[in-house]
């Protein structure tokens, strides 16, 4: 029995640090005892372990050997000039496998890098303030009447921070930001157009780091007509050579609506920097505004979400604390309504921290677009496979790379190299080529960040020489896949049998299934799962770009009103003097928007007056909305031109089918002339109104959510103008509709944008998914078609005299290219077993997000494998059928 | 006079291989040891023992035949050397002297 013998590993381990000349007598001496005491002892166990205790306790000086004689160093050093030698003599004497070899590592390595680089820029925001982690953004939830979650926003209202800052022992400080203002700033007579002033409570300074470049966070509103400015705003305003001179108590001109106000310069700060979530060119005292607006008008607790707010708690402070209290907060500052409801049930708090605000944040009105988390993740996992893939290829043409040197392998050996010896031969190999490979990544790393930067809106550099983390952590990344990829071929070149290798046969059967297959079949399967995504991505994108949203979404041109435009009429009727301007519609908000403006409502059911317990957002609207979106009237009547919410302080509504759905009404006519009482529209404040129409049911939001009951009014305060416009000669309509602007409103430019155009951004982040997901995929392609093609080469050269035997014998070229070729077809069929349902449960993930989406079809199903498949046979379909077509005697003659 | 460095144990093992006088190889050391003095020796006590004592020139070894009992593996003897007679007779000395030199008293006392 095994167990009755001593164990072998034990024997391996006292053999390691033995002197050699005392390990006969003290091995025999213990297996003697051993032995004796497997006589003795009923269970192997103990005799075992005693075997292993006495090995252990020969650790002992006297004993252990000496290691590493101090004159080998030298040997070392030299026997690594010849792998050296070697290695650069194989390098040039095989260019082409070596430019293969280099291509696919670099490539890899850049796409590795620079995702990393992506990556590493979208965890860094907002590190960078001192007190980051005490900082949190106060976010407010709205509720339904049901309970559940209407909205979250990323603003507050302007009474939140003051009296958060005064009942809440947690917080310590808190800043407003008010980032609507854009008034035209005057310096020395010269203009600069709706800049972005924004104005802050004098807090900012405490809780964010920002560095002054004159001037000082501590006298910056000393008064309320101060203003800061950044670098960028400062040469904007002063000219270059600003930072010459002291701007210090300069003076400028802030103008809105026609009202003047001077401002002092009172300090520059450096540029907010790019990781950061909100960017400000201008900072100004809150103070100031508050006169402006009134204190009365500043002091709401809810709605009127225009004031970014951050909170830094003190030390130590659970922001949960903070958010439980609302209830008592809105207790003490709304209580209860008219209805009988309690405002505390309509409203909550979430406290962001604010290094999650970037990855973490997608709320109404974020101030900045934000990154995401998933978009994170997918891209380190496809970065990490795409660098495994690359190595892989390493992995795969040097181990058939090598298999040519059996013999130099053989004679090595005779001379006496030992395994150890030759890995580390090979290793030295896969560090020379690595070495190689690298300047060359950092060329496609510095060739594709710009493209990068422009597409992600980046500023992401790859500073080698001045940024000690990028540098270890490339040393690192080379010591890590030169280890990795030269491993494999090295262990497995130094195994093979001496005999074999001096004759010069090739190390292994190559027809035999062996880890090589493996690793070319993860190769298929990581490419089998990119092509997939992909095919669903796209097919995604086809289904949005070709699913009906309900209403036209061609030719319609949507201008942004100003406070100038006063007559609306007078605008609209300008506008469609001329022909080829169809149809003029206003609308508060237009489909592609987003429903943000919503009342309560509670309509007439008979006798009875039910109240709505789910969401009815509304957009203002006018008669012309519905023809100009070409939005189908199902059921009773359109707005009349006459009708206005406004001044006749009566509710004309027109409800989706969705909405008439909920109210209860299947069939759309039966809401129609029902009594509806919506927000200010009660028969308290104005009279409540009937329901006019129905119309069909729209996608005014992304396919992302479904529809919603929506309702249009009629009148209110426009924002947009849509104009339909004929498909000729877009471009004299954008002239006319220009030189209309410009007599009703010439301060401020025109200011529009194509529906359709608006329609796609919806998407744009599906769409760059799309795009980067391409890149890789392309870039993953490519790798594999280097490593296949190397791979083909090394079994047509291993089975060179097997085909020839086969063709003596008989065998057509055909079956022999099949012969050949079959094998990868098994892989491929295996890698798509493994792939496909690792990417369709991945990528389900990613479809999820969406109400309305794609199936998953048969096709893109097969399509992944089949392209794979074709790929193959393009790579190396060649050389398999020019290896088929040799002539027989030309391989066999050697014998 | 020569100085000669014996341990509590070395002096047990130089004295053991004496006694087995030509029959003194690592397990029967160990044995005898064990049984003589009831205590256990590990091997690599025992051994780095053995080998501190030879390259101190207290001992000489030599291998014996190989026989089929222990895997193959000879058995290395070892045999007391001259020096090795003079180092326990050195120790032997210097304890008796130690001991001689004890006053009475203090013995009678604790055997009261």
């Amino acid at each position: 029995m095994a167990l009755k013998q001593p164990p072998k590993l034990a024997n391996r381990l006292l053999k390691s640090f033995c002197k050699p000349q005392y390990l006969e007598d003290i091995q025999g001496d213990l297996e003697e005892e051993f032995y004796e005491k497997v006589e003795l002892t009923s269970g192997p166990l103990s005799p075992l372990l005693w075997y292993w205790w006495q090995i252990i306790k020969l650790f002992r000086s006297g004993i252990i050997r000496q290691f590493k004689p101090i004159d080998s160093t030298q040997k070392e050093i030299n026997m690594f000039k010849n792998y050296f030698q070697i290695g650069l003599r194989n390098l040039w004497k095989y260019k082409l496998g070596t430019i293969i070899n280099v291509l696919g590592l670099s490539t890899g390595i850049a796409a590795f890098v620079l995702i990393a680089l992506f990556i590493r820029d979208e965890l860094s925001y907002d590190q960078h303030h001192e007190k980051s982690n005490q900082i949190y953004r106060l976010t407010v939830k709205n509720f339904n009447v049901d309970g559940s979650m209407s909205r979250q926003w990323a603003f507050a209202s302007a009474g939140h921070a003051e009296r958060f800052k005064s009942d809440f022992p947690e917080v310590a400080k808190a800043v407003r930001f008010y980032p609507w203002a854009f008034p035209d700033v005057y310096v020395d007579g010269r203009k600069f157009q709706s800049e972005q002033v924004v104005f802050a409570d004098s807090d900012v300074f405490d809780i964010f780091t920002l560095p002054f470049l004159q001037g000082s966070p501590q006298t910056a509103f000393n008064t309320e007509q101060s203003l800061v400015l950044t670098r960028t705003s400062a040469i904007r305003l002063f000219g270059n050579d600003w930072i010459k001179e002291d701007i210090i108590g300069r003076r400028v001109t802030l103008e809105r609506s026609g009202m003047k106000a001077p401002f002092t310069i009172s300090g520059v700060m450096e540029d907010m920097p790019e990781h950061q979530h909100f960017h400000f060119e201008y900072l100004a005292p809150i103070r100031f505004i508050e006169q402006v607006f009134g204190e009365s008008a500043m002091d709401n607790v809810t709605g009127n979400y225009n004031w970014l707010t951050y909170l830094l708690l003190q030390e130590g402070a659970n922001p949960k604390d903070v958010e439980n209290q609302k209830d008592s907060f809105f207790d003490k500052y709304v209580g209860q309504y008219s209805n009988g409801t309690d405002a505390k049930d309509y409203y909550g708090f979430e406290l962001q921290p604010l290094t999650s605000i970037h990855l973490h944040s997608d709320l109404e009105g974020e101030i900045e677009t934000n990154g995401s988390i998933q978009q994170v993740y997918i891209f380190g996992i496809v970065g990490l496979l795409l660098l495994i893939v690359a190595c892989i290829n390493y992995m795969n043409l040097a181990t058939s790379h090598f298999s040519r040197r059996m013999k130099e392998v053989g004679v090595r050996k005779v001379l006496g190299a030992m395994r150890s010896t030759l890995v580390k031969q090979f290793l030295t190999e896969s560090f020379l080529v690595n070495i190689i490979a690298f300047p060359f990544a950092i060329l496609f790393i510095e060739l594709a960040l710009p493209y990068l930067n422009d597409f992600m809106n980046k500023d992401i550099s790859l500073n080698i020489l001045t940024d000690w983390d990028i540098l270890s952590a490339l040393a690192g990344l080379l010591l890590m896949v030169a280890v990795f990829s030269g491993l494999y071929p090295s262990l497995f070149l130094s195994k093979i049998d001496l005999t074999r290798a001096l004759k010069g046969e090739s190390a292994i059967n190559s027809n035999k299934w062996n880890f090589r297959n493996w690793l070319v079949t993860f190769q298929y399967a990581v490419t089998i799962a990119l092509i997939f995504s992909l095919a669903v991505i796209e097919g995604q994108l086809y289904f949005i770009r070709n699913s009906d949203p309900g209403y036209k979404k061609e030719q319609i041109v949507n201008v942004r009103l100003t406070r100038n435009i006063k007559s609306l009429d007078a605008f609209k009727n300008e506008l469609l003097n001329h022909p080829n301007i169809i149809k003029a519609a206003y609308a508060s908000r237009i489909p592609t928007g987003r429903l943000a403006d919503s009342w309560g409502a509670s309509y007439q059911d008979g006798d009875s007056t039910v109240s709505v317990d789910f969401r009815l957002p509304f957009i203002w609207t006018d008669e012309d909305f519905l023809e100009a979106f070409e939005i189908e009237l199902i059921a009773g009547e359109n707005f009349t031109a006459s009708q206005d919410m406004t001044t006749d302080s009566v509710g004309y509504y027109i409800i989706n089918r969705t909405g008439a759905k909920a109210l209860g009404y299947n069939n759309p006519r039966e809401v129609v002339g029902k009594k509806l009482s919506y927000g200010p529209y009660n028969d308290v404040t104005f009279k409540s109104g009937r329901i006019l129409g129905v119309a069909e049911d729209f996608h005014f939001e992304s396919l992302h959510t479904s529809i919603a009951p929506m309702l249009m009014l009629k009148g209110g305060t426009p924002r947009r103008i849509s104009l339909k416009i004929s498909g000729d000669q877009v471009q004299k309509s954008l002239t006319h509709i220009e030189s209309v602007w410009n007599q009703f409103d010439p301060e401020n430019p025109v200011s529009y944008a194509f529906l359709d155009e608006q329609f796609d951004n919806q998407y744009q982040s599906e769409m760059r998914l799309s795009t980067m997901i391409k890149f890789f995929t392309g870039i993953a392609i490519m790798i594999g078609c280097l490593g296949l093609i190397g791979m083909v080469g090394f079994i047509i050269e291993t089975r060179s005299k097997e085909i020839g035997i086969r063709k003596v014998l008989g065998a057509s070229s055909m079956s022999i290219a099949a012969t050949i070729g079959n094998r990868f077809v098994i892989l491929i069929g295996i890698a798509s077993l493994v792939a496909l349902p690792i990417a369709f449960y991945l990528i389900s993930g990613w479809l999820n997000e969406f109400v309305y989406r794609t199936d998953i079809s048969i096709f893109m199903i097969f399509i992944p494998s089949l392209s794979v498949l074709a790929i193959t046979v393009l790579s190396v379909g060649f050389q398999t059928v020019k290896a088929s077509l040799v002539n027989p005697s030309e391989i066999l003659k050697d014998e | 006079m020569k100085d000669y460095q014996l341990g509590e144990f070395e002096e047990i093992v130089l004295l053991t291989v004496a006694i087995l006088n030509g029959d003194a190889y690592g397990v029967s050391i160990k044995k005898e040891i064990e049984d003589r003095l009831q205590r256990s020796v590990s091997v690599g006590a025992l051994q780095s023992a053995l080998r501190r004592m030879e390259e101190k020139d207290y001992l000489s070894s030599k291998f014996g035949d190989a026989t089929s009992k222990r895997g193959g593996k000879r058995k290395r003897y070892f045999e007391i050397t001259d020096i090795g007679k003079q180092a326990l007779a050195y120790t032997k000395e210097t304890r008796n002297q130690l001991w001689n030199a004890i006053p009475d008293i203090v013995f009678k006392f604790s055997w009261l």
